[in-house]
């Protein structure tokens, strides 16, 4: 009836599926610095500096020398993630886009109030880290607040009967 | 705004599962306008009525707390 902007309920199963590994490769990344030699490769670069875009303007457009590993577990996570928070419920009805929308509202005020506070609170590499972590965790606090209350009023529907 | 679903429900002798099927909504969306904690569509306020074979004012009513805010 009305275009609501989600996949279909079995991308859900998928987005699992593909989040697990990925989440375990990342934890290698960032703890053990899991970088296989073989993803040493050449890629095409809009943009390749260290500091700043306009430190050199010869950056643009280059070839560079990188491991892919970190650019694959995180587009594999992103993916994942987006996969699992946006495929429909089984039932995906007007209540459920309710609390959809306003877990997204929640999740959103949740991870810009933690950014807030990091950006004041931690300095250094650590900062960098913050940054990195979040791109993700929006999804994962919408992820995590959508999927409680759903089960929430879930249990109180059992106990009704 | 208040509703007597629980009620019809009971005279129909439907579980609030076989209801939300009949409406093609979730289990947890008829337990959340049960206990009040969720204010229906136009369209699925229709669908419920026409379920207990009544009029929407038979099964919704507005209170006088819905004219504030």
């Amino acid at each position: 009836m009305k275009p609501n902007y989600l996949l279909s309920n079995q991308f859900k199963k998928i987005g699992w599926i593909l989040f697990i590994p990925s989440m375990i490769l990342g934890l290698l990344f960032v703890i053990f610095q899991f970088q296989p030699k073989f993803l040493d490769i050449k890629v095409f670069a809009i943009l390749d500096s260290s500091v700043t875009p306009w430190d050199s303007w010869n950056n643009f457009f280059v070839v560079t020398q990188t491991n892919a590993t970190d650019e694959i577990i995180g587009i594999l996570l992103i993916i994942s993630l987006f996969l699992i928070a946006f495929s429909k419920e089984k039932t995906e009805d007007e209540f459920i886009s309710k609390i959809r929308l306003e877990s997204l509202l929640w999740a959103t005020y949740i991870n810009y109030a933690i950014l807030i506070f990091a950006i004041l609170f931690v300095y250094g590499g650590s900062a960098f880290w913050i940054l990195v972590y979040n791109i993700f965790t929006v999804l994962i606090f919408f992820i995590i607040r959508f999927n409680w209350v759903i089960r929430k009023s879930g249990k109180l529907a059992k106990n009704e009967k | 705004m208040k509703n007597n679903i629980r009620v019809e429900r009971a005279i129909k002798k439907l579980t609030q599962e076989e209801l939300s099927r009949l409406v093609q909504v979730s289990r947890q969306t008829i337990n959340a306008i049960e206990s009040e904690k969720y204010v229906p569509s136009t369209l699925l306020s229709l669908k419920i009525s026409k379920i207990f074979e009544k009029n929407v004012n038979d099964i919704f009513q507005l209170e006088e707390s819905d004219w504030k805010e």
